[in-house]
């Protein structure tokens, strides 16, 4: 077919400027979205801790910081008392923290936990070569997506009095562990959810390092520790520090695998605002929620400035070659610098297993058991439930459904919106930072506010002009999955975009190309690495998320995995645990086919 | 405390009359009501009753009696029920009423008497109406009542008690013997945040009282010292004390009846009411106040307390009836257990002190000292 030339030039002419208008054009639902199913829902819960009797006030406020159950000795200086006499206080032997203070402390432990546990495995699978290897990283992210009623049971049938681990421990003469309900309990199984996390975002950053860079280096005589030191840690570096500050920020608001595997004694600043929403004590639960708010979102801005102050420019990413797992056979000279890292990862993965595959394992186990044996009554009661549940029942392939269309939803939601506040928060204007801690929030924000907040500003909605405007089901659930998403997102996209060459874009744009063709065919699949696991995260938040998706959805054809196995908990795990299973399975897949689909990450 | 009270209520009204009437059917979500909008209706499609109740009344994975009792209301009347388990039960309602936005329910099922007490502190105008002429209201056993404005009417209740492994022990038959030696970190309960854990805490103010030489917190300081474990939900408890972690658990005195369902030793699920007392945790219902139909929400309750209803509703919810009326298997108290003496607090009791009591006990009990 024959097209006129002018024809051809006007449709060219009507693409570029199309694109040269669309990240602009994509930044303004991104806005839209963030602040109805997020700024706006989250301020009618926040603002009672500061609005009393619709007037301004900062009595409960103030009266909650000088509390010292829940400040601590620092409550003293909040209310008045000389820094000197409080610093005294917390130097010495009986010292108060507080609630806010302890949680604060078991969170850094937490972290610190998740490091030591996360920092190895992504070494092995970033700078190791071995059969499963690309299935493993895929699936690193799976304790993400565990509900915690699940894991608490792993971890029960794992380190309780008479489990697993106990039975090893004797049936190898070692004496007993009593681990459940003490604080190493609570750090341990935040460990199991956050240092998969320091895993990914730190694989996929080791991947993106240059290995032309390093060549160089070597080149020029460096060894390969002073290489590694002055080529590939600083960056790996802000990944590793971004998932300190995430697990310090996840584990800063935990709350049910507290209660559940510490007890009430070990209560955080989070089981409080759930008590006290659930009385209805408003004010106090907002003036809790803010200050982990503050905190949490001070530590996030902490990290966007060291993040900005350390980047390592580079021009691309041929990644580095994998040494095989297998120690190469013959060597004599230099064969402990061989040996000794594997010998390290072997000790790793004994460790990993025991975190990480016993509790999955016996979840796995007591979906198979009952008081009589092995059994399959639990998986045939989500045949029977399927068949024969009624309408107002959750039935589990529906549930399954579900979760999958919500998480591609929110993936094909999540990613873009990613990409545009990465683009928003890496080009240089003042305040800029601030700007990406503020869209940091959905992460830091507590989620019982968040699921109330949904209720009263959108499922109850807003009345404009005498109609009442609400939103809710599917299209809702699927925004508020995005925006619980894409902040990884942009955590894992963003710093790839800040490091790379500004010359490569420019060279790009002085060619003709617009800054979306840019984006796309030049930035985007040199951070190609970040942007899979970003996407892999977006994927697993909406699959494991439930406090907003049980508030937004208007009926049971909408409840997800993580809904019905809340609500096949009975007597017995065993419904529950099967389901568990279940969501296991489907997410496995799930998150290998994005990998796949994701491509290796070659580079160019 | 009480003065956040009071503020939050004349915050509440500011706001109420702000955002005041009318909804527009417009707006997509009409509640977890459109759960069972189609296909199976079975009433003549003029009347339908919305019954907002908790998830395991209807969906358990054991048994519940929602689709029986559903099917069962159909039948007879020719109505609709469509029920509702919003996420946050009771509160769901609550913030729809505070934000004036209309309570689209007729009925809420699971009230207990803290509910009502948190109700009237908490919640502007009225939430709930007067429960009127039920048929059947009489014969609900007179220690059972617990709304002195006469909204709530109990359908049925449970007693809180301790469920013990008698292989591995014989639990202590009072309060003061779970601070013996022998039951040093014997006994796992849970945060008042659940049913179960603050049915217990009330058991204890009921023994020991509030402010007295030996009141009901210096109890949980001696409990503490004895290694008691408070844990979240029933189910963390539960689950915990099944894996073997404890021999005694906080739980319902219904516990054989499940045990015996799923073939478990019933040796290992033995029932124990501390100085032969219960903790009665009635539960009740109530018609919303805005209800569309509420000559039909009075039908539903005469209904739910007939002799033949309350037996069904019983079984299936594994509790027990609320009235002398109901009919029952003659076995069913083989397994399901009833206290020698039921004890409970009244609206009353409960009305100006239940936050306290639980502030203090948390704050003693997660504090620093």
């Amino acid at each position: 077919m024959n097209v006129p030339a002018s024809l051809l030039a006007l449709g060219d002419r009507i693409r570029r400027r199309l694109e040269g208008h669309a990240l602009a054009a994509l930044a303004i639902p991104t806005v839209l979205v963030l602040a109805v199913v997020f700024y706006y829902p989250v301020t009618t819960v926040l603002i009672e801790a500061v609005v009393v009797d619709g007037t301004p006030t900062l009595a409960t406020f103030r009266r909650t910081l000088q509390d010292p159950f829940y400040f601590g000795d620092l409550a003293r200086l909040l209310a008045g008392e000389s820094p000197e006499v409080v610093l005294q206080n917390l130097l010495s032997a009986d010292r108060q923290l507080g609630i806010v203070g302890f949680t604060a402390y078991q969170a850094a432990l937490s972290t610190l936990a998740s490091v030591a546990l996360g920092l190895p495995g992504a070494y092995l699978l970033a700078r190791f070569e071995f059969p499963g290897r690309r299935v493993l990283r895929s699936v690193t992210i799976l304790p993400f997506v565990l509900p915690s009623i699940m894991v608490a049971a792993g971890f029960v049938a794992t380190f309780g009095r008479t489990g697993t681990l106990n039975a090893v421990l004797t049936a190898v003469g070692l004496p007993r562990l009593e681990l459940l309900y003490t604080i190493e309990a609570i750090v341990i199984a935040h460990a199991f959810y956050n240092a998969p996390l320091v895993t990914r975002v730190t694989t996929a950053a080791w991947e993106s390092v240059d290995a032309s860079a390093v060549e160089t280096a070597r080149s020029l005589g460096a060894s390969p520790l002073r290489a590694f030191v002055d080529v590939v840690a600083p960056q790996v570096y802000p990944a590793v520090l971004l998932g300190a500050a995430l697990s310090f920020v996840f584990t800063f608001g935990s709350f049910p695998i507290v209660l559940a595997l510490g007890g009430f004694e070990l209560a955080t600043v989070e089981v409080f605002v759930y008590r006290l929403v659930r009385d209805l004590e408003y004010a106090e639960a907002a003036a809790l929620a803010l200050v982990e708010l503050a905190i949490s979102l001070t530590l996030l801005y902490g990290y966007l400035r060291y993040e900005a102050a350390h980047t390592v420019r580079s021009r691309g990413a041929r990644p580095l070659p994998r040494r095989s797992l297998r120690p190469p056979s013959g060597l004599r000279t230099g064969s402990l610098r061989e040996l000794l890292p594997r010998a390290g990862l072997a000790v790793y993965v004994l460790v990993a297993a025991i975190v990480f595959l016993a509790p999955i394992a016996s979840m796995v186990w007591a979906s198979l058991t009952g008081p009589t044996g092995i059994t399959l009554d639990h998986y045939r009661f989500l045949v029977e439930r399927q068949q024969t549940g009624a309408a107002f029942q959750v039935r589990p392939w529906d549930a399954v459904r579900n979760s999958l269309l919500f998480g591609l939803a929110a993936l094909a939601v999540a990613l873009p919106m990613g990409v545009v506040v990465s683009v928003l928060t890496t080009r240089e204007y003042r305040g800029r930072k601030l700007v990406d801690a503020v869209a940091m929030a959905p992460l830091a924000v507590s989620g019982i506010v968040v699921g109330l907040g949904l209720l009263r500003g959108l499922v109850f909605g807003v009345e404009i002009a005498g109609t009442r405007i609400a939103v809710g089901g599917a299209v809702a659930i699927v925004a508020a999955h995005a925006v619980a998403g894409y902040p990884f997102v942009v955590r894992t996209v963003a710093p790839g975009l800040e490091s790379l060459d500004r010359s490569l874009t420019e060279s790009a744009r002085a060619l003709g190309a617009s800054r979306l063709r840019a984006l796309l065919d030049v930035e985007l699949p040199l951070v190609w690495p970040g942007v899979v696991a970003g996407a892999a995260f977006a994927f697993a938040i909406s699959t494991g998320e439930f406090s907003a998706t049980v508030v937004l959805a208007t009926g049971t054809d909408q409840y997800t995995m993580p809904i019905a196995i809340e609500r096949f908990i009975g007597r017995r795990l065993g419904p529950a645990t099967a389901m568990g299973v279940v969501l296991l399975f489907v997410t496995t897949a799930s998150f290998v086919v994005i990998d796949r689909l994701g491509g290796d990450h070659g580079g160019i | 405390m009480t003065g956040d009270n009071v503020d939050r209520r004349s915050f509440l009204s500011a706001a109420g009359t702000a955002t005041a009437v009318g909804i527009a059917g417009c707006a997509s979500f009409e509640g977890p009501a459109e759960e069972s909008g189609n296909g199976t209706t079975t009433g003549d499609g003029d009347r339908t009753l919305v019954v907002g109740t908790y998830g395991a009344f209807i969906d358990a994975p054991s048994t519940s009696p929602g689709a029986w009792l559903k099917d069962a209301f159909e039948a007879e009347t020719g109505a609709e029920l469509v029920w509702q388990t919003p996420p946050n039960g009771l509160n769901y309602y609550i913030e729809r009423h505070n934000a004036g936005v209309d309570v689209e329910a007729d009925l809420y099922l699971g009230l207990n008497p803290d509910d009502m007490v948190q109700i009237d502190e908490n919640v502007d105008g009225d939430l709930f109406a007067e429960a009127g002429d039920v048929e059947g209201r009489d014969d609900v056993k007179s220690g059972l009542d617990f709304d002195p404005n006469d909204r709530a009417v109990p359908y049925d209740t449970g007693y809180i008690s301790l469920v013990y492994d008698g292989t591995a022990m014989e639990a202590p038959e009072t309060f003061e013997g779970l601070l013996e030696e022998d039951h040093r970190g014997d006994l796992i309960a849970q945060t008042p945040g659940s049913d179960t854990g603050r049915a217990f805490l009330l058991h204890t103010i009921h023994e020991f009282g509030v402010g007295g030489d030996y009141d009901y917190l210096d109890y949980w300081a001696d409990l503490q010292v004895n290694d008691v474990r408070v844990l979240g939900t029933w189910s963390d408890a539960y689950d915990a004390w099944s894996a073997g972690e404890a021999p005694m658990v906080v739980s319902y005195s219904t516990d054989q009846v499940f045990a015996a369902q799923s073939d478990a030793n019933l040796e290992e699920h033995q029932i124990r009411f501390l100085n032969d007392q219960g903790y009665a945790n009635p539960e009740g219902m109530a018609t919303f106040a805005d209800a569309a139909d509420p000559d039909l929400a009075r039908e539903f309750m005469s209904f739910v307390l007939r002799p033949d209803v309350q037996g069904e509703i019983a079984q299936r919810n594994v509790q027990f009836p609320a009235t002398e009326t109901a009919e029952l298997p003659d076995d069913y108290a083989d397994l399901a257990h009833e206290p020698p003496e039921p004890v409970t607090f009244t609206y009353a009791d409960l009305q100006g002190s239940l936050d306290g009591w639980i502030d203090d006990w948390e704050r003693q009990f997660a504090g620093d000292d």
